[in-house]
């Protein structure tokens, strides 16, 4: 007999960005609600962070790896509480972090909003469907996440609508990004500093970044902003219970009812949460495991995966630059080619990103060939002296995208998880077209050489789309409040809402939609 | 496995340059891979015709074996290969060869120019275009 808590108004799933900053507006706007959150890993220590150890640059293949399939066979315990991911049917690999905070613990921290028209791609461009409502609705709460989050960057940029005031200046471009920004100038077309939560100068508590470079190993000084800093004590210090180390094995429906969740805590106990609202925020993966495993009727479930299909092209220059030095994702961007040209033979567009170069090991792996004399050259030819433009497209729906269950049960007590993928034509046509213009802006900037990588394996951060909003439970999940047609009292607030993904970044948006979500439900409480 | 057979793989794998030390000269101890990669030193012995005759061979006909058995075993090879490009890569002399510093990226971090009107004045171009957002 499962151990029983006392009823909670509401039981969140999963302590990432829309968790977090879910509970966070929610225990703001409603303060009577009793709210329990639920995380599957614990606490990130600052102090055990790799950054600090001679050996940090293994830690990116090891126990820190962006993958959790990697960080499950590294040779010492990852402190991530990963669940390994059938990805064999897809040429993206699945990246995230479990733990309190989500992915935000080695996140980038590239900030992005998506563009008007991305929520409006089936009424302007014949593709994908429209969200459920327009970005004018979603805006005030980009404002209040950004500050919530801590922005750097520079209001005034074109590509658009306007912004209020960053919160702090743009970070340090350096001679990487000014020499890239460059060939963007050469060629009269748009770049600009990125928005990064990630602090420029000490704000909120908080130091500045000191460009020790490996973001995607946790923060030590949290100038990064990550939600277990920056929304989490907000929401503690407003009653909401964080309960680490409970991984949710089922939520419990009844009846078109979900009355709860089971759990297994960190002792190993089953335990019953039962409460009067559910919400689930696990990622695309994740919710739509817990989902499935849940039996959720809905046709759509799991279906639509996306990921921002993403390519990149290197530069090498004769000129020092920078080295593995800044934060890694966060330098400037270019929107020239984002919105839609027909002329260019595929629909919506591409986001061109430069990114900081990559630490010694990790050029040195991905060297063709990686051993020998040749690859000596190579790493000395690349290393201090290359520039990457990643390019990430816009993926449309597809159903055959998908995550699945698979039959059998992992040592969380869940069904293992598949995910099958392709990449389809259009999203190649949008890729080579943007691969093609990063290459124009490396020769116009200096590169004397280019590499082109056609598709980058290890870039499925944005895990999107398995529980997308909507009116029509046969292609939908959830209706535009994140409460699924099924079962009105289970929730989502994450990604997984997203009907369709823009080309950028999606972490401003999932924080922007969980506060929205958090309103309606306060809204339908009250 | 001897100790020379163990140096001569890992120096074909990193044999330097100019600059870079190869894996030895950079204090790679070859003889700590012997356990953990012991099947694919045997495959590099077996193909190579023996120890002595790996070693006595030129850096070319030694990576011309490592190459027939990196194809015939990629996975065995790539694990024998991450490890010892990690150890080549914190290794002090090498990062010292590439310029670079040997301390970890914390607590002193890297010094950057901060953003300045320098870079702002180039973005002028850039605020006067006309909107480019579709408005929807």
């Amino acid at each position: 007999m499962p151990a029983r808590h006392e009823p909670v108004d509401v039981v969140v799933v999963g302590s990432g960005m829309g968790g977090a900053a879910f509970c966070a507006r929610l225990s703001e706007q409603a303060k009577h609600l009793r709210i329990v959150c639920l995380e599957r890993g614990g606490w990130i220590d600052t102090a055990a962070m790799p950054p600090w150890r001679r050996d940090w640059q293994r830690a990116t293949i090891g126990a820190w790896a962006s993958s959790p399939n990697l960080r499950l066979k590294a040779p010492t315990p990852s402190p991530s509480a990963d669940y390994p991911i059938d990805d064999s049917g897809s040429p993206f690999k699945p990246l995230m972090w479990s733990g309190v905070g989500g992915s935000t613990i080695n996140w980038a921290a590239h900030f992005p909003r998506l563009h008007p028209s991305d929520f409006r791609t089936r009424s302007l461009d014949g593709v994908g469907d429209d969200w459920p409502f327009a970005y004018a609705d979603l805006e005030p709460y980009y404002d209040l996440n950004d500050d919530a989050m801590g922005v750097s960057g520079l209001a005034g940029d074109p590509a658009y609508p306007p912004k209020p005031p960053r919160a702090m200046p743009p970070l340090a471009l350096g001679r990487l990004g000014m020499t890239a920004a460059r060939g963007f100038d050469a060629l009269g077309w748009h770049w600009w500093p990125v928005d990064a939560a990630i602090n420029a100068v000490p704000h909120q508590g908080r130091a500045g970044c000191n460009y020790c470079g490996p973001c995607q190993q946790g923060c030590v000084n949290r100038a990064k902003a990550s939600v277990d800093v920056t929304y989490w004590p907000r929401a503690i210090a407003n009653g909401v219970e964080l309960r680490p180390r409970c991984i949710v094995q089922q939520v419990v429906i009844e009846g078109g009812h979900a009355t709860g969740v089971v759990y297994r805590d960190a002792e190993g106990r089953e335990v019953t949460q039962p409460a009067a609202a559910v919400v689930v925020a696990g990622n695309g993966i994740g919710t739509a495991r817990l989902l499935l495993a849940s039996g959720l009727a809905s046709p759509a479930l799991g279906r639509n995966l996306m990921f921002h299909p993403a390519a990149y092209v290197r530069g090498m220059f004769k000129e020092e630059l920078d080295g593995p030095v800044g934060p890694i994702g966060c330098a400037l961007y270019s929107h020239e080619f984002y919105e839609t040209d027909a002329r260019r033979g595929f629909k919506r567009g591409v986001h061109l990103q430069v990114t900081r170069e990559n630490i010694p090991l990790m050029q040195a792996l991905r060297l063709e060939p990686a051993w020998g004399r040749d690859a000596c050259q190579l790493l000395r030819e690349e290393f201090r002296h290359s520039i990457a433009i990643l390019v990430l497209a816009e993926d449309l729906p597809e159903a055959h995208n998908r995550v699945t269950l698979a039959d059998r049960t992992e040592a969380d007590g869940l069904p293992g998880v598949k995910i099958d993928y392709a990449v389809s034509d259009h999203s190649r046509r949008s890729l080579d077209f943007g691969l093609d213009r990063a290459e124009e802006v490396l020769r116009a900037a200096g590169a004397h050489r280019v590499v082109r990588l056609p598709l980058a394996p290890l870039t499925g951060w944005h895990l999107l789309s398995t529980a997308r909003m909507g009116s029509d439970p046969a292609t939908s999940v959830t209706d535009a409040r994140g409460r699924c047609h099924a079962v009105p009292n289970l929730l989502v607030a994450d990604g997984s809402l997203f009907p369709t993904v823009g080309a950028v970044n999606p972490g401003s948006t999932i924080g922007a939609l969980a506060l929205k979500i958090a309103d309606d439900l306060a809204k339908d409480i009250a | 496995m001897t100790p020379e057979f163990l140096a001569a793989v890992i120096d074909t794998l990193l044999p330097g340059d100019d600059v870079l030390p190869s894996g030895t000269r950079a204090g790679l101890d070859p003889v700590v891979y012997a356990s953990s990669h012991h099947a694919i030193f045997d495959v590099i012995a077996a193909r190579a015709g023996g120890l002595e005759r790996f070693i006595q061979a030129d850096e070319s006909a030694r990576a011309a074996a490592l190459t027939t058995v990196e194809r015939a075993l990629p996975e065995a090879f790539r694990a024998l290969l991450v490890t010892v490009l990690s150890d080549y890569y914190e290794a002090t002399a090498v990062l010292a060869a590439l310029g670079w510093r040997t301390d970890p990226p914390q607590p002193a971090g890297h010094a950057m120019s901060e953003w300045n009107d320098a870079a702002g004045e180039r973005l002028e171009r850039i605020r006067r275009r006309v909107r480019m957002w579709r408005a929807v």
